[in-house]
C-alpha cells in the first residue's frame, strides 16, 4: 500500500520514509501541503497520508480540510503529527476530519500499529465502494427493465376510440413506474360492445405483471377460449355471457394464494349498441357513475361484490339498465376517491360525482382533463400514492 | 402501535393497534397472524376498531388469515369504523366474515 509523508524537515521525512519502507509499504514524499495535494491528485494509488502539522505554504490542518472538501473519488486516511501533548490539537484535528494522531517525537512501534488500523479502514472502504458500484449497476438494470415494462404497459392500453356508436376515452397514471390497474373495451358482436376496468391489490411489479395477464385474457373476446362468449348449437352459434357469469368464471380461475394475495376488484359491462341496453356487474370495484344526458344528473350504479380471486364459489349480480342517447358511464379505480390532500382528507366519491355533474356537457376529453386537474390540485404534488385510472364512455346512437 | 393477542377461552382475541392497515404494515400483520395460526390458534376475534383506513393490501391480509385456516377455524371481525365499514360493504365482506360491534358480542356468539 502507498503512503505519502508530508513533512518540511528533511531529516524527519527521511527517517519516516525509511521506517515505512521497512514495514513493507511504498513511501512517497512531499515538503508541504500544497505539494502533497497535487501529488495525491496525480497518484490515485495513495490512500494514506501522514502529515506534519506546522509547515510553510499549506499546513497539515488546511491540507486535511482541503482533502475532505474535494471529491478525489476515494477515501484518504489522514494521520496528523502533532508536536505538543495538547489535547486541543487533537480536538481541532478531529473536527476537521483527521482520522488519527501521532505525537512527536514519533514512537515507531506505535506508528506501526496505527498504520495497520489505517490499512484496515482503507480495505473496508474499498469493499464498500465495490459493493456500492455493484448495487448502482443492479439498480440501473432494474430501472431500465421497469421503464421498458412501463412502455409495454402503455402499449397494452387501447387508444381512445369509437366502437359501434360507443366512444371511449381515459386517464391512466401508475403510482410507481408501472401499475396494477388495467382496462379495455372491444366488440363482442356486431351489436355488442364490452368494457372492463380492474385494479389488482397492492401496486408495483407483482400487481402489474398480474394485470398484464388479465389484459391478455380479456383481449381474447371472440376466440373459442374466450371467457366472454360461449359457443352454442343454434345461430348465431355463440352466446354472450352475462357480466356476472364472466366475473364468476374469473373468480374460479384466479384463486389467490396466502403468499401472494393478488386478488382484484373489477367492473365489467356489455352495451347492446342498437338499443342502449346496458348490463353491468361489479366485484368490489367502486360503483360506476352514470351521467344521464336528459336529466343532467349523475348517479352511482350501485353494485357490491366480493373482489375476484379472494374466495371460491361467489355468485355475482348483473344490473340491467337502459341508456338514453348521449348517456355516459364513468369507471374509476379507488386511487381517485382515496387520493388524500395534505390534510389527510380523501377526495371522496361525492366530490367526484359533483365534478362529473358539472362537466356533463363538456366534450369527453375535457372531462378527462378536468378530473385530472381537480385531483392533482387536491393532492398537491403529482405523485399519487395509488394507481389512478378512469375510463369514460358515451353511447351516441 | 402493533398487535396484541390474548386468550379468551377457545378464542384468540387479536387487537390491531394501528390507525391504518395498508401496504406499509400489511406484511408485518400477516407474519404476526401466521405465527399465531402456526402455533395452533384457530378461533380468531380480531378487534379492528382502531383502524380508520384499510386498503386492498390490508383487506388481503384479513382474507389470507381465512385462507390459511382452510376451513379449520373462524375469523370474527370487531368494530369497523366508517371507512372500513364502507370498504366491507363494497366488497361484501359480510358474506365471508362475521362482523360484530364489540369483542364481548363476538365472544358470546358461538355462530
Amino acid at each position: 500500500m502507498d503512503i505519502l509523508i508530508v513533512e518540511d524537515a528533511r531529516d524527519q521525512r527521511f527517517i519516516l520514509s525509511t521506517f515505512i519502507r521497512k514495514l513493507g509499504y511504498v513511501a512517497h514524499e512531499a515538503e508541504d501541503g500544497r505539494q502533497a495535494l497535487s501529488y495525491i491528485e496525480a497518484n490515485p494509488q495513495i490512500p494514506i497520508v501522514i502529515s506534519d502539522w506546522v509547515m510553510p505554504e499549506m499546513d497539515g490542518i488546511e491540507l486535511c480540510q482541503t482533502i475532505r472538501g474535494r471529491d478525489l473519488g476515494r477515501y484518504i486516511y489522514f494521520v496528523l503529527l502533532t508536536g505538543n501533548q495538547d489535547n486541543d490539537a487533537v480536538v481541532q484535528g478531529m473536527s476537521i476530519g483527521a482520522d488519527d494522531f501521532l505525537h512527536k517525537p514519533i514512537n515507531f512501534r506505535e506508528l506501526e500499529v496505527r498504520l495497520k488500523a489505517g490499512v484496515r479502514i482503507i480495505e473496508l472502504e474499498r469493499t464498500l465502494e465495490e459493493r456500492n458500484k455493484e448495487l448502482a449497476g443492479a439498480f440501473k438494470i432494474i430501472k431500465q427493465d421497469l421503464e421498458s415494462a412501463a412502455k409495454t404497459q402503455a402499449e397494452l392500453l387501447v387508444q381512445p376510440t369509437t366502437i359501434d356508436k360507443v366512444s371511449f376515452d381515459w386517464f391512466f397514471k401508475p403510482s410507481k413506474i408501472i401499475g396494477g390497474d388495467m382496462f379495455g373495451y372491444f366488440s363482442l358482436s356486431d351489436e355488442h360492445v364490452a368494457f372492463y376496468q380492474l385494479d389488482v391489490a397492492g401496486h408495483g411489479i407483482p400487481s402489474a405483471l398480474f394485470s398484464f395477464s388479465m389484459n391478455n385474457l380479456m383481449g381474447d373476446n371472440t376466440g373459442k377460449t374466450s371467457l366472454l362468449r360461449e359457443t352454442i348449437a343454434e345461430a348465431p352459434y355463440y352466446r354472450i355471457l352475462d357480466p356476472h357469469e364472466v366475473l364468476g368464471c374469473l373468480n374460479e380461475r384466479f384463486q389467490t394464494t396466502v403468499e401472494s394475495m393478488l386478488y382484484f376488484t373489477m367492473v365489467y359491462g356489455v352495451i347492446h349498441t342498437p338499443t342502449g341496453k346496458l348490463s353491468i356487474s361489479h366485484a368490489g370495484h367502486p360503483p360506476a357513475m352514470w351521467m344521464k344526458s336528459d336529466l343532467g344528473e349523475t348517479d352511482f350504479v350501485e353494485g357490491e361484490g366480493v373482489p375476484v380471486g379472494m374466495v371460491p364459489g361467489i355468485t355475482y349480480e348483473t344490473k340491467n339498465l337502459q341508456l338514453t342517447k348521449g348517456d355516459r358511464l364513468f369507471l374509476y379505480s379507488d386511487g381517485i376517491v382515496e387520493c388524500e390532500n395534505n390534510q389527510g382528507d380523501m377526495f371522496g366519491q361525492d366530490k367526484l360525482k359533483n365534478l362529473l355533474k358539472e362537466s356533463q356537457t363538456l366534450p369527453m376529453n375535457d372531462v378527462i382533463v378536468s378530473v385530472q386537474n381537480q385531483i392533482e390540485d387536491w393532492q398537491g404534488h403529482g405523485q399519487f400514492e395509488d394507481d389512478v385510472t378512469y375510463l369514460i364512455m358515451e353511447w351516441q346512437p | 402501535m402493533g398487535y396484541q393477542s390474548s386468550q379468551k377461552g377457545d378464542a384468540t382475541v387479536v387487537t390491531v393497534e394501528e390507525s391504518r392497515l395498508d401496504a406499509s404494515i400489511a406484511g408485518g400483520f400477516k407474519d404476526f397472524m401466521m405465527d399465531l395460526i402456526d402455533s395452533g390458534n384457530a378461533e380468531f376475534v380480531i378487534d379492528i376498531s382502531e383502524i380508520s383506513f384499510m386498503d386492498s393490501s390490508g383487506l388481503g391480509v384479513i382474507v389470507a388469515i381465512l385462507k390459511q385456516l382452510n376451513g379449520k377455524g373462524s375469523v370474527k371481525l370487531v368494530g369497523p369504523q366508517k371507512a372500513v365499514s364502507d370498504l366491507f360493504d363494497l366488497t361484501c365482506m359480510d358474506r365471508i366474515f362475521k362482523i360484530y360491534a364489540t369483542v364481548d358480542e363476538a365472544l358470546n356468539n358461538s355462530q
